[in-house]
């Protein structure tokens, strides 16, 4: 009987109609095609970082030949990276003070910034969901300006006001100016600034975080326990605080992870006072051009990230049974806090001024001065004159307003900036659009999770890695082509999480009511998911807009000083030019601060739903 | 208005079968309810109908159009059906207003503005919703969205028109009003409806012929007052009726072609089929509505007043009997004592008997108390 082969062929054919109707729903295509691409886009750069750590490097080739009485030859295979950076018996005192000290300086910072964050952010988030505190809209939008802004302004303004003669190269901050004291070297230089600094610039974060879980929690919960007389502290300690805790513990590991990353902040105010972490280390070894261990630190730093992911995923992966606390809340009985009302009310505002406006002023005077730390001779120069600057070992051009390079960075920044938030964004979106769909599936899993690796990776090895691979595709070396695809997949995971979120919060009912009168995947899109999630949508833009316009350590190996607005700002701060880096630091967080703004008040998107706040 | 046919649909995920095996043929122009407690597979088969859902294996048609076809490799895309879909939630888009709502698949369809205006206005009219054609659905009240939703499904004039739970968000009175509306509607439209619930009551009054299914399996395919009074099975038997049918354990001996005696609640009893039956096992179970146990003096069957659970026109009276508490419904307000005696009897030619371990329905007939 030739029964067979129709059988065969039936199959065949059931298959190939298997994979064209499954490929004829969008959700599919856009996961598999998201798999595939963001594959790629991991394991390629992992690839390279490995194999660049287990290969002789252009300066490794010498060092060690001439250490160990080796011949290698550039691009041999080695472990001496991993030994020479790790230690052993040769090492002991150079892997100490490249690696092991850094590695507890970062460890010791990261700890001390995430207590500060979460403290800071978390009393605040509090004060200002659960209590009748005073001026909460305008605590609100204020507090999350030392996030909006670069995370080194901060810094720089601890340098301009705690600089003294006594310490480093003895240049005279504004405390010493004003009255004279003189603040001790560890308050200027070292893990103390570099905390503090790193704690409130990711105190927003733990805000929106906190803020938002304690905004969303039913206030069922607590009237539940008011009904069974638990007095206010038993309730905040027995119902509040565990509800919160998943937030509590994803915002550590989140501040954690991003300060173990962070380069501006521990190069301003930890580097002069010969403090050094992980990131600084880093950084030297990339322009040392011992690229083999510098890549070895990349891996450490990764794994690092990989593990605080992993116990974050365990929590958040808890979190799911808490997600009741999102259901319809009524309306919250505020803390009635009385005379401390007050009290607290005007804590915030020093406070805020301090962190949010004070920075800002801080620029602009410095900016001004003839002479820096002089605040009695001030000019506006530096910003009107059409005239080159002179004075400088450097060439630093008419004042900033006049200035052509200035001009010619701040276009390509705004224009990198916007580039890459489409980018991001849209795939955000689509991103979050697959995985909501396929949701429970392993593809959508992998795509979720293959999504938020770029965060693992250090900014500046993930500028590292893609130096490299511009140096095997040769027609994208030093290109803003270059530039917009690093960016577009480093700010991917905020992105694709925050439309992930929002998708999940559409029922598949609201698409399949316009499925079913025969409007198309584009229509559906366009017409009803997007404008219903508006806001939150945009500012899955936002985010990759502002944090793109602050970055400096993911592009400052992959292009020359006057390309972008920061790469220019770090220029001017190396030559010591500092009205002319105070000036465009100041420019770059009005801009910031501006757009973030208009595009809150025009759409109603915020940073908050970027970062996947609520 | 297409006939619509399922042959052997069956929906599986992985191991587990979601609907099994499924023949089911629509009428043209009838209402159709698809009835089963939660997860018995009933919105998975109106959503494989629609399309939105796609059958593991089986064949759909509207008339001899294959819209579905596992051998085949067919399967016509939602859109392309020309169906309406409400849906439970209404899924109305909460960023349009009403008459957007309403004109969107209009716009769709490439329809003309004039119609598009026409159309919906004549839409807003049917459904009485004309006043709220510019609010947003966020302003509307429950009963108000779910108008705004059902003119948006029949705004397109499908051939078809399915309903998933439309109903079960709204309260007590809004849902009768409702019930009455849909059924209007049906007449006026003439198009076929296929409506998902898991009320019985909604199944009983609505439609033309309900489609019964438990854990993925058919039970029965009937009009109502059949699945009412003629149920294939106990399942249908327990699921259909409220207060639910007396289901009373029993044994029984034939005596002639359609006539057995009946051993039940300690009494021996005749029971005289409609028509000849065969009995597989002398184990079965009779069923036996509330409605045919009339509570009188003259009774010849007396039990005790368990519970009575008055509702204004009628009142449910349960009666302790053997081992058995029985259900009697009278019309009529009365409160009996805790634990009085009862007479009452067995009346009327509605009493049916069961294969206990099939479950399948033997015989209709009557039984008189010996």
């Amino acid at each position: 009987m030739n029964n067979k082969e129709p059988e065969v062929q039936k199959r065949s054919g059931n298959l190939l109609y298997k994979i064209k109707s499954y490929f004829s729903v969008q959700a599919n295509v856009l996961i598999v095609l998201f798999a595939i691409l963001l594959l790629v886009l991991t394991i390629y750069p992992m690839y390279s970082v490995i194999r660049s750590a287990v290969t002789v490097g252009n300066m490794d080739s010498m060092m060690y030949n001439s250490l160990f009485g080796l011949k290698l030859k550039n691009g041999n295979f080695t472990l001496l990276n991993f030994e020479m950076l790790l230690g052993n018996a040769f090492t002991a005192e150079y892997s100490t003070s490249y690696f092991w000290k850094p590695l507890w300086n970062s460890l010791r910072m990261s700890a001390y910034a995430s207590v500060i964050a979460i403290l800071l952010g978390g009393i605040v988030a509090f004060l200002i969901t659960r209590t009748d505190i005073h001026f909460k809209r305008f605590f609100s939008s204020v507090f999350i300006f030392p996030y909006i802004m670069p995370s080194w302004t901060l810094a720089l303004v601890w340098k301009n006001v705690f600089a003294n003669s006594n310490v480093g190269t003895g240049v005279v901050g504004m405390l010493e100016s004003l009255t004279g004291i003189c603040v001790p070297a560890w308050f200027v230089y070292g893990i103390f600034p570099c905390s503090i600094v790193m704690g409130i610039h990711y105190a927003p974060f733990a805000y929106i975080l906190i803020g938002g879980t304690l905004r969303n929690m039913d206030a069922n919960l607590e009237e539940a326990a008011t009904i069974l007389q638990a007095s206010r502290f038993r309730i905040l300690t027995k119902i509040t605080i565990p509800i919160v805790m998943p937030a509590l513990f994803s915002t550590i590991l989140l501040v954690f992870s991003s300060t173990m990353a962070s380069y501006a902040v521990p190069v301003f105010v930890g580097s002069p006072g010969n403090f050094f972490v992980l990131s600084t280390r880093l950084s030297s070894l990339y322009n040392s051009t011992y690229s083999g261990q510098a890549f070895v630190m990349t891996i450490v730093l990764i794994l690092f990230g990989v593990l605080l992911l992993g116990i974050n995923q365990r929590f958040t992966g808890k979190r799911k049974s808490f997600t009741t606390v999102t259901g319809k809340s009524g309306q919250v009985s505020y803390i009635k806090i009385g005379k401390a009302n007050i009290v607290l009310s005007v804590f915030l505002i020093i406070l805020l001024f301090m962190i949010s406006i004070f920075p800002i002023i801080s620029f602009a005077l410095e900016s001004l001065c003839e002479n820096q730390g002089d605040y009695s001779h001030l000019t506006l120069r530096y910003w009107l004159s059409r005239e080159n600057i002179g004075g400088y070992a450097v060439n630093v051009g008419n004042g900033i307003l006049f200035n052509k390079s200035i001009w010619a960075a701040l276009w390509g920044s705004l224009k990198l900036s916007f580039i890459v938030s489409i980018i991001v964004g849209t795939c955000g979106i689509l991103i979050g659009y697959a995985v909501a769909r396929k949701r429970g599936t392993r593809l959508a899993s992998l795509v979720s999770g293959l999504a938020f690796f770029p965060y693992l990776v250090p900014s500046m090895a993930f500028g590292a890695i893609f130096l490299a691979v511009s140096s095997k595709l040769t027609f994208l070396r030093g290109t803003m082509l270059l530039l917009i695809l690093v960016g577009s997949i480093k700010y991917l995971p905020f992105a694709s999480r925050s439309g992930t979120n929002s998708m999940m919060q559409l029922s598949g009912e609201i698409e399949e009511a316009a499925l079913i009168v025969g409007a198309s995947w584009p229509k559906r899109m366009l017409r009803i998911l997007f404008p219903i999630q508006k806001s939150s949508f945009i500012s899955g833009y936002l985010l990759p807009f502002v944090s793109c316009m602050r970055e400096l350590s993911l592009f400052i190996l992959l292009t020359t000083s006057g390309t972008l607005i920061t790469t220019l700002l770090s220029y001017f701060d190396e030559k010591a030019v500092t009205q002319m880096s105070n000036g465009i630091n100041l420019l770059i967080v009005i801009i910031v601060l501006l757009v973030n703004f208009t595009t809150n008040k025009l759409t109603g998107a915020s940073i908050d739903k970027g970062v996947g706040g609520n | 208005m297409p006939r619509i046919t399922l042959h052997n649909v069956t929906k599986q995920w992985g191991k587990f079968i979601g609907v099994n095996n499924l023949n089911l043929e629509i009428e043209d122009g009838s209402f159709i309810t698809l009835l089963g407690s939660s997860g018995c597979g009933k919105t998975t088969t109106l959503r494989m109908i629609a399309g939105l859902e796609t059958p593991t294996r089986g064949e759909i048609r509207f008339d001899d159009k294959l819209m579905f076809s596992s051998e085949k490799n067919i399967n016509v895309p939602a859109a392309k059906r020309e169906v309406g879909f409400l849906f439970q939630n209404y899924a109305l888009w909460p960023h349009m207003t009403v008459y957007q709502n309403i004109a969107f698949g209009l716009e769709t369809l490439k329809w003309k503005k004039n119609d598009i205006h026409a159309r919906v206005a004549e839409m807003l009219k049917t459904l009485k919703i004309e006043q709220f054609a510019e609010r947003y659905p966020a302003e509307l009240s429950g009963g108000q969205q779910q108008r705004v939703a059902i003119a948006r499904t029949l705004a397109p004039k499908p051939r078809v028109l399915f309903m998933d739970e439309p109903l079960s968000n709204l309260d007590a009175k809004l849902r009768g009003e409702m019930r009455t509306e849909l059924k209007r509607l049906h007449k006026d439209m003439g198009s076929t409806f296929v409506y998902v619930t898991h009320d019985q009551l909604e199944a009983m009054t609505l439609s033309t012929k309900i489609c019964l299914m438990n854990e993925g399996v058919l039970q029965q395919y009937a009009p109502p007052l059949t699945v009412y009074n003629e149920p294939a099975n106990l399942f249908v038997a327990d699921f259909v009726g409220n207060p639910a049918m007396n289901i009373i354990e029993a044994t029984a001996r034939k005596l002639a072609a359609n006539t057995a005696e009946i051993d039940f609640l300690g009494h021996k009893g005749i029971f005289k089929a409609d028509n000849a039956f065969d009995l597989k096992s002398d184990k079965i179970s009779l069923g036996i509505r509330p409605e045919f146990l009339p509570i009188s003096d003259a009774g010849n069957l007396e039990g005790l007043a368990y519970s009575t659970l008055p509702a204004g026109m009628e009142t449910t009276v349960k009666i302790k009997i053997a081992s058995d508490i029985l259900s009697s419904v009278v019309f009529g307000a009365i409160d009996y004592e805790t634990d009085a005696k009862i007479r009452f009897s067995i009346a009327g030619s509605g009493i049916l008997l069961f294969d206990r371990s099939s479950g399948l329905l033997v015989a209709k007939g009557s039984i008189s108390i010996q």
